[in-house]
């Protein structure tokens, strides 16, 4: 199995280059997958890498979306008179803005929600299970209230982000999504072998005992955070550049569509393993499209539905439950009733 | 036998005049457009006056021979989807409109925010998109060169309101200075477009502004507003909201017994609030883009007034009501597809998004000339008075056909 793991991500990474010419039709599509993904994997990170179940991680991306949006139009004019709802004058971005903007803001939208994350964890954080999770919830729905009330940004009309400036704007933004995605994921893969994740783990399964050994809990939580949110602003901001226009409500703090899927995805997956997530995102994304596509107006039940037994019978996920049927595919040895040991016992 | 002929009678009546006009429309080829419009959510009500102005004015060309396209004839075709009223979804749908239906001509969407939505996307596609519902004027400074706009932008709404007010305070004795206003608007870039154009007009005149609201999110509800506007006895109230906002406004102003001496509302006609609430819209200003006793005519629909009496009889559920405005421009849209087709003399996109944009034309609707941004610059607004349930024009003064009760009772 360890033998063949260079051969399966070379044959992953040309899958993920050629999926978008394989699929033309379904680029815009490909697109939405990588951010579920995305999401998904930095929010296991957190709730099942570390037993914190944050429902408030929309708020990054929805501060990534404003950020890159306020970044961009800001380097290249006054960003209170490009939202006047009064108009006036005329707002159009060079190339060149275009992709100074694009850069400057998504570092930027990662860099600010890193630090949003320090400065929201360092309180939250100090709540734990249910608490937790409503506490970052009240966060994101309080700053998509905020946001709507801020004239300085657009209020309730949300912002209009400049047009790419030429034609194959769905390749560019596939392959940004896909760039960051990649990235995460040998970030993330390297990241679980470290005593890093050895640390996560403790907190999730014993956060007295973690602390009594003398792990410094607290900074453990907001780092893992942070790195989650860093990731999630910036795939907000280039989210921001496809969406070309947002509101605060529905696009950018979504609580209730993207806030929640990133939940669901992992749970479908399974918790607590890298590739739960994102199998979790495929199989959510490929159930979306179908029942939005062709159940339209039972589109939410069947969503609803798929959650509860997801709960109820596969609390695991797919992960979980492959993990409990074929341990060995996963490197765990299990010896048979009739081994030596069992006679060793007698 | 009576019951058989009473069936047969309509029916034969109805094929003996759809006949010629589909052997007619046979000859004719189609012109493909899209448009992605609020049939649910809390714009359904005005969604469904548009879809019902373009479906009315696609019916009135076919019937006056179709679109003349270098020699041959053309009929338009609409392919529709309901954005849900959202604008995500909106944008999706043009998405959707563009690359699988490959329509290469929109009609807008309805409302200034669902408009902002979908016109990045079909500026991305480079889609000529003529759009009748959406005012604000946020939407005409992104420099995008494929939208056009047959309306007036959101700023002149409630302006001649803010006139008029200061015309009767004066004759009360009572500086600019001392005049109050109160503004309660919807959240979204067309109200917070009224509002800065009141904001503007107060701030000129030198007036007060006391109140400056947000109406709640799903516009049921402004019982708190109307709370301090009794507390705060403003001279002038502005509510914007769209219809459901205007429905509500009227409702709860009765329910509350607000006394304000001039009250200015938008989406008076398309929320029927004199159908729906009889003597308590008595005395409102209402804004609107077209009054059917306009003198304005056009050789497809002729005059306003025939206008509304034809659409009448081919939507009878409008019968008892006004025929909104919302149902007037849209089809004043279609009638701009069909000019820019025929003096394009071509179905090329780029050809026809020429024509569009030197379009300067009358139609029943009023005048119809581009600026370069995209709106319409040639065509007033008006402001009605709702005066024992009827509508009646009381500025500008140009138009006006009756003088404005005040202070309302």
């Amino acid at each position: 199995m360890t033998r063949l793991m260079p051969v399966i991500h070379i044959v992953l990474l040309a899958l993920v280059i050629a999926a978008p010419f394989l699929l033309p039709d379904y680029r815009s599509s490909l697109s939405a997958l990588w951010i579920l993904i995305i999401v998904a994997l930095t929010w296991d990170l957190t709730g099942g890498q570390m037993g914190y179940n944050s429902l408030g991680n929309i708020f990054f991306y929805g501060t990534g979306m404003y950020v890159a949006a306020v970044i961009t139009i800001g380097m290249a004019y006054n960003v209170g008179e490009y939202t006047d709802a009064a108009g006036g004058g005329i707002f159009a971005f060079t190339p060149t803005q275009y992709f100074m903007g694009f850069g400057f803001g998504l570092i930027g939208a990662g860099l600010f929600c890193a630090a949003c994350a320090f400065i929201i964890g360092s309180v939250t954080f100090s709540l734990r299970g249910p608490y937790f999770a409503i506490g970052t919830l009240g966060v994101a729905i309080a700053a998509g209230e905020l946001v709507s009330n801020w004239e300085w940004v657009g209020g309730g009309q949300g912002i209009s982000m400049p047009n790419y400036p030429g034609e194959q704007e769905r390749l560019f933004t596939y392959f940004s999504f896909a760039t960051v995605g990649v990235v995460l994921y040998i970030f993330l893969r390297w990241l679980y072998t470290t005593r890093f994740a050895a640390a996560m783990n403790a907190i999730r399964d014993d956060e007295e005992k973690a602390e009594a050994m003398g792990i410094h809990t607290l900074r453990y939580k907001l780092v893992a955070w942070a790195i989650a949110a860093f990731f999630v602003g910036i795939v907000g901001a280039i989210e921001a550049f496809q969406a070309l226009h947002f509101e605060p409500l529905e696009t950018a703090y979504q609580t209730i569509n993207l806030g929640i899927f990133m939940v669901v995805c992992v749970l479908l997956g399974g918790k607590g393993t890298l590739w739960g997530p994102i199998i979790g995102a495929i199989m959510f994304h490929v159930f979306k499209e179908i029942t939005w596509n062709y159940f339209l107006g039972w589109q939410w039940v069947a969503l609803g539905a798929l959650i509860v037994v997801t709960v109820v019978y596969f609390q695991d996920g797919l992960m979980g439950w492959l993990m409990s049927k074929k341990p060995e595919w996963f490197g765990i040895r299990v010896e048979s009733r009739d081994t030596p040991t069992a006679e060793a016992a007698e | 036998m009576k019951k058989w002929s009473a069936i047969f009678a309509p029916a034969l009546v109805a094929l003996a005049t759809t006949a010629p006009s589909s052997a007619y429309a046979a000859e004719c080829e189609e012109i493909v457009l899209g448009s992605a419009i609020s049939l649910t959510g809390k714009y359904a009500t005005n969604g469904v006056h548009a879809k019902n102005g373009y479906e009315f004015a696609i019916k009135k060309i076919k019937e006056n021979g179709g679109i003349k396209v270098d020699g041959k004839c053309y009929n338009f075709n609409v392919i529709y989807y309901d954005d849900e009223s959202k604008g995500d979804r909106g944008a999706t749908l043009a998405e959707r409109l563009i690359s699988q239906d490959k329509v290469q001509y929109m009609l807008g969407p309805y409302s200034s925010g669902l408009t902002k939505a979908i016109a990045p996307v079909t500026e991305r596609y480079k889609i000529p998109m003529v759009e009748a519902e959406g005012a604000s004027r946020s939407l005409f400074n992104k420099g995008y060169k494929y939208l056009f706009a047959v309306l007036s932008t959101s700023e002149q709404y409630l302006a001649s309101a803010v006139t008029l007010a200061e015309e009767m305070a004066k004759k009360d004795g009572k500086e600019a200075g001392d005049i109050k206003v109160a503004i309660a608007v919807e959240n979204d870039p067309f109200s917070l477009d009224i509002r800065a154009g009141v904001l503007e007009d107060a701030e000129r005149v030198g007036m007060k502004v006391v109140i400056d609201e947000k109406l709640p999110r799903d516009l049921s509800d402004m019982s708190a507003i109307l709370t301090k506007v009794k507390l705060l006895k403003p001279d002038l109230l502005v509510v914007s909201g769209h219809s459901k906002g205007a429905a509500t406004a009227v409702r709860q102003i009765k329910e509350q017994n607000i006394k304000v001496p001039m009250i200015a509302l938008t989406h008076c006609e398309a929320a029927d609030v004199t159908g729906n609430f009889g003597d308590a819209a008595d005395g409102i200003l209402c804004s609107t883009q077209w009054a059917e006793t306009l003198s304005y005519w056009d050789p497809v629909f002729g005059t306003a007034a025939n206008y509304e009496q034809e659409f009448k009889s081919a939507y009878p559920e409008y019968k008892e009501k006004k025929v909104p405005y919302q149902t007037a421009q849209a089809s004043a849209a279609v009638m701009v597809f069909m000019s820019a087709f025929e003096r394009a003399g071509t179905l090329d996109k780029d050809a026809v998004r020429e024509a569009i944009s030197a379009t300067d034309m009358t139609t029943f609707y009023g005048r119809i000339k581009f600026s370069e941004a995209g709106n319409n610059i040639a065509k007033p607004m008006v402001l009605r008075q709702i005066q024992n349930g009827e509508y009646n024009v009381v500025a500008p003064s140009a138009f006006a056909s009756h003088g404005l009760d005040w202070p309302r009772k």
